[in-house]
């Protein structure tokens, strides 16, 4: 626009309207500036920094949005880090801090020959299961991420999976696996683990191999859905071995003394107990055994014993206590991002300064198929619905072979390949003692009694 | 017959703790009509100080108690001289606000300094016991037990027999007549509050020996000293250990005839029915009669 049509403009109608030609008497373009009243400079200067701060955050915006979409992939996901699985949450994002900064520390994710770094959003779910839907819903409709992983908990991801189903994001998760995750016909849901029950199945084949074989069995769980399931699973298995299962019982997670539960289980006289736990119900379990001095011959828990807090927590109180796992680092495992499961042991133990959990494991398993599928795919962020679609499909396509294990997906996703393993805490951390041909430590059993440790 | 009285002996140990929990909470009601819901905090407080003294300085969980009295009583006074004492006479509901706001900044300043791990004190003689004709009595349970009630009766000598527990009582009974007659009831206040501080961060040193300590766990314990002070009645300070073992008895026997799921559903029923039946609690003298 010229300075000839200006004049034609609102500004030109402007200046008239305010008399400046009128007492000037000229028509200069340059006089009517030089003599605008104060009021309309101050207008004017005001306009051009109006205008100036509207544009800046469209500019940060579009800026932010522009780097975001041609550098980063946004990952969300939620997790608990307080309430009652604070601890056990901690240990996946933790999990994924890790995988972020190994992936970032080379440069990003690989696509087409150029990388893309990785930036995490995360949120505390609080375990309470309806926050986790919540969060999930603003990780995709406010925070626009890429790409979606798995909390921890089973009744905190049921809600957040429900959510990444309905908007069509793949949900890798290494930390959840009752049924019902699995009975809902999902198709974007993908459980690095086993179905509960399965998980842990080597905990009640183990007993017949050893010495002296127990024939009773008591069995106990928290009433919350990974923790029954394991129950269950416990019980299932025991009765497909034909072991008598004298106590059968869920307690809900707010029970805080196990002592008068545990004197009616002792009374029955088994000679182990199958607990279907978390960290905090393991905990509270063995501090009760001893102080009601009950010594079954074994002691097996779904989950717990391989939190690295378990061992801090009972020092040597913890030790012959078996539980149900899915990875140790002494397996034979492999690729080519970590290295063997010996390696990524050493790298996560140079980075936190402990040992990881399975569960820790199986989540960085999780997002390395995910990063896997957006290289092998050549995505590039942002991603769109059928990169996504593409990402599903990829991800149900093949088996997977990684530090972490053998993974393949059922239709229904749970992992279908993936060996239950025993390990007992022994002399201070949980060695490998089950399946036999895969282990690195003999079972010590049965149970030292409490009064002669 | 070995079973019912193994129960019966848990619960009665468990109550000890129960009451100990409580005797706070229902001073605090019981003078200056406030529902602490930040009280379980309170106690998770006094197991974190047993808890790091231990750990820090391998003091004996017994001997953390002094300090940890001192300790929640200046966090006591602190918090009634900086915000409860402004809302002296205001409606309830105010007092509900305030200390459910406690709550959530001491649990959440809790949570960020030592994390949602879950620790667990372990002396020499954690978990040890001795055996009495098949019964089980574990050393710990019996010595937290003992001062449990060494606590309740020191409160109810310091109520009963000392100047500043009868100018509690006054205030208790009447705050203008004790007010006019010369008792400084703001200082009364404050000393409540700090005192039912001292005692429940003791009574959190207590729990730290047998339960597992991490930063939420104090919201459980607010539960239960409701509880136990509506069975003993409400603002009624001795009958909180009746209270506390009424309720450890019942939990225990619920649990070992029935489920340990029940005995949960079944202890509000009971709740239930004494605020029906009872609301002055056992010996009818709570705040509610």
């Amino acid at each position: 626009m010229g300075k000839g049509q200006e004049g034609k403009g609102k500004r030109g109608k402007d200046w008239k309207r305010v008399g400046v030609f009128d007492k000037m008497g000229k028509t200069t373009e340059r006089e009517p500036e030089m003599k605008m009243p104060r009021n309309w400079k101050r207008q004017r200067s005001l306009w051009r920094w109006g205008v100036l701060f509207s544009l800046l955050p469209m500019l940060f915006i579009l800026q932010g949005k522009g780097e975001g979409a041609e550098i980063d992939f946004r990952v969300g996901f939620t997790v608990p880090l307080t309430g009652a699985f604070g601890k056990d949450g901690g240990l996946v994002k933790d999990a994924y801090v890790f995988w972020k900064e190994t992936v970032n520390s080379r440069g990003g994710i690989e696509v087409q020959g150029k990388r893309y770094p990785v930036d995490l959003v995360f949120y505390d779910d609080k375990s309470e299961p309806q926050t986790s839907a919540k969060l999930m819903e603003k990780l995709i409709t406010e925070d626009r991420v890429d790409l979606l992983l798995g909390g921890f908990g089973s009744s905190q991801i049921m809600a957040a999976s429900a959510v990444s189903e309905k908007f069509r994001y793949p949900l890798t998760s290494g930390a959840a696996s009752t049924l019902r995750l699995f009975d809902r016909g999902f198709k974007y849901y993908f459980s690095l683990l086993g179905k509960a029950p399965e998980e842990v199945r080597g905990c009640v084949e183990i007993l017949p191999t050893l010495s002296p074989t127990p024939r009773r069995a008591a069995i106990i769980g928290a009433n919350v859905p990974f923790s029954a399931d394991a129950a269950d699973g416990f019980k299932a298995y025991a009765q497909k071995i034909g072991l008598p299962v004298v106590h059968f019982e869920l307690f809900p997670m707010t029970l805080g003394d196990y002592n008068s539960l545990l004197s009616k289980v002792k009374a029955k006289k088994p000679d182990v107990l199958l607990v279907g736990s978390h960290s905090l119900v393991a905990i509270r379990t063995v501090k009760a055994l001893k102080e009601i001095d009950f010594s079954p011959w074994g002691v097996f828990f779904s989950y717990g014993p391989t939190v690295p807090d378990f061992v801090d927590s009972l020092g040597k109180d913890a030790e012959y206590i078996f539980a149900a796992s899915e990875w140790t680092p002494n397996l034979p495992y492999r690729d080519d991002f970590f290295g063997s499961a010996r390696d990524f042991y050493g790298q996560y133990v140079k980075r936190y300064n402990r040992s990881p959990d399975f569960v820790e494991a199986a989540s960085v398993a999780g997002a390395l198929i995910q990063q896997q599928a957006v290289r092998e795919l050549g995505l590039t962020p942002p991603l769109k619905d059928p990169d996504r679609e593409k990402i599903m499909k990829f991800l149900y396509s093949k088996r997977f072979d990684n530090f972490y294990g053998p993974i393949r997906f059922a239709a229904d996703g749970a992992n279908e390949i993936h060996p239950p393993l025993v390990v007992q805490i022994q002399a201070g951390r949980p060695a490998h003692v089950f399946p036999p041909d895969l282990a690195e430590a003999k079972p010590w059993f049965p149970m030292k009694p409490w009064k002669t440790r | 017959m070995v079973l019912f009285l193994q129960s019966l002996i848990n619960g009665f140990l468990l109550g000890g703790i129960y009451a100990a929990c409580a005797a706070g909470f229902s001073l605090a009601f019981g003078v200056m009509g406030i529902v602490n819901l930040s009280h379980g905090d309170f106690v998770m407080l006094g197991a974190f100080v047993t808890y790091w003294l231990f750990v820090l300085l391998g003091w004996d969980p017994f001997l953390t108690l002094p300090i940890t009295l001192a300790l929640l009583f200046i966090l006591g006074l602190f918090l009634q001289k900086l915000a409860l004492n402004r809302i002296a006479g205001a409606p309830p509901i105010m007092s509900y606000l305030l200390t459910f706001g406690f709550h959530l900044v001491i649990s959440s300043l809790a949570l960020r300094a030592w994390t949602a791990d879950y620790r667990t004190l372990n002396p020499t003689y954690a978990g040890l016991n001795f055996n009495l004709c098949g019964l089980v009595l574990p050393y710990s349970r019996l010595a937290t037990f003992s001062l449990a009630l060494v606590l309740i009766c020191g409160l109810y000598l310091f109520l009963y027999r000392t100047e500043m527990g009868r100018a509690i009582r006054a205030t208790a009974q009447d705050g203008e007549m004790a007010r006019l007659l010369g008792i400084r009831i703001f200082k009364i206040y404050a000393v409540t509050f700090a005192v039912s501080a001292a005692i429940t961060g003791v009574a959190g040193s207590l729990v730290a020996q047998t339960f597992v300590v991490y930063p939420q766990m104090g919201l459980p314990f607010t539960v239960t000293a409701f509880c136990v002070v509506v069975l003993g009645g409400l603002g009624y300070v001795p009958g909180t250990l009746f209270g506390g073992l009424i309720l450890g008895i019942f939990e225990s026997l619920a649990t070992t005839y029935l489920t340990a799921g029940l005995s949960l559903v079944l202890t509000f029923l009971l709740l239930l029915i004494m605020l029906i039946l009872r609301p002055g609690g056992v010996f009818g003298k709570g705040a509610l009669e």
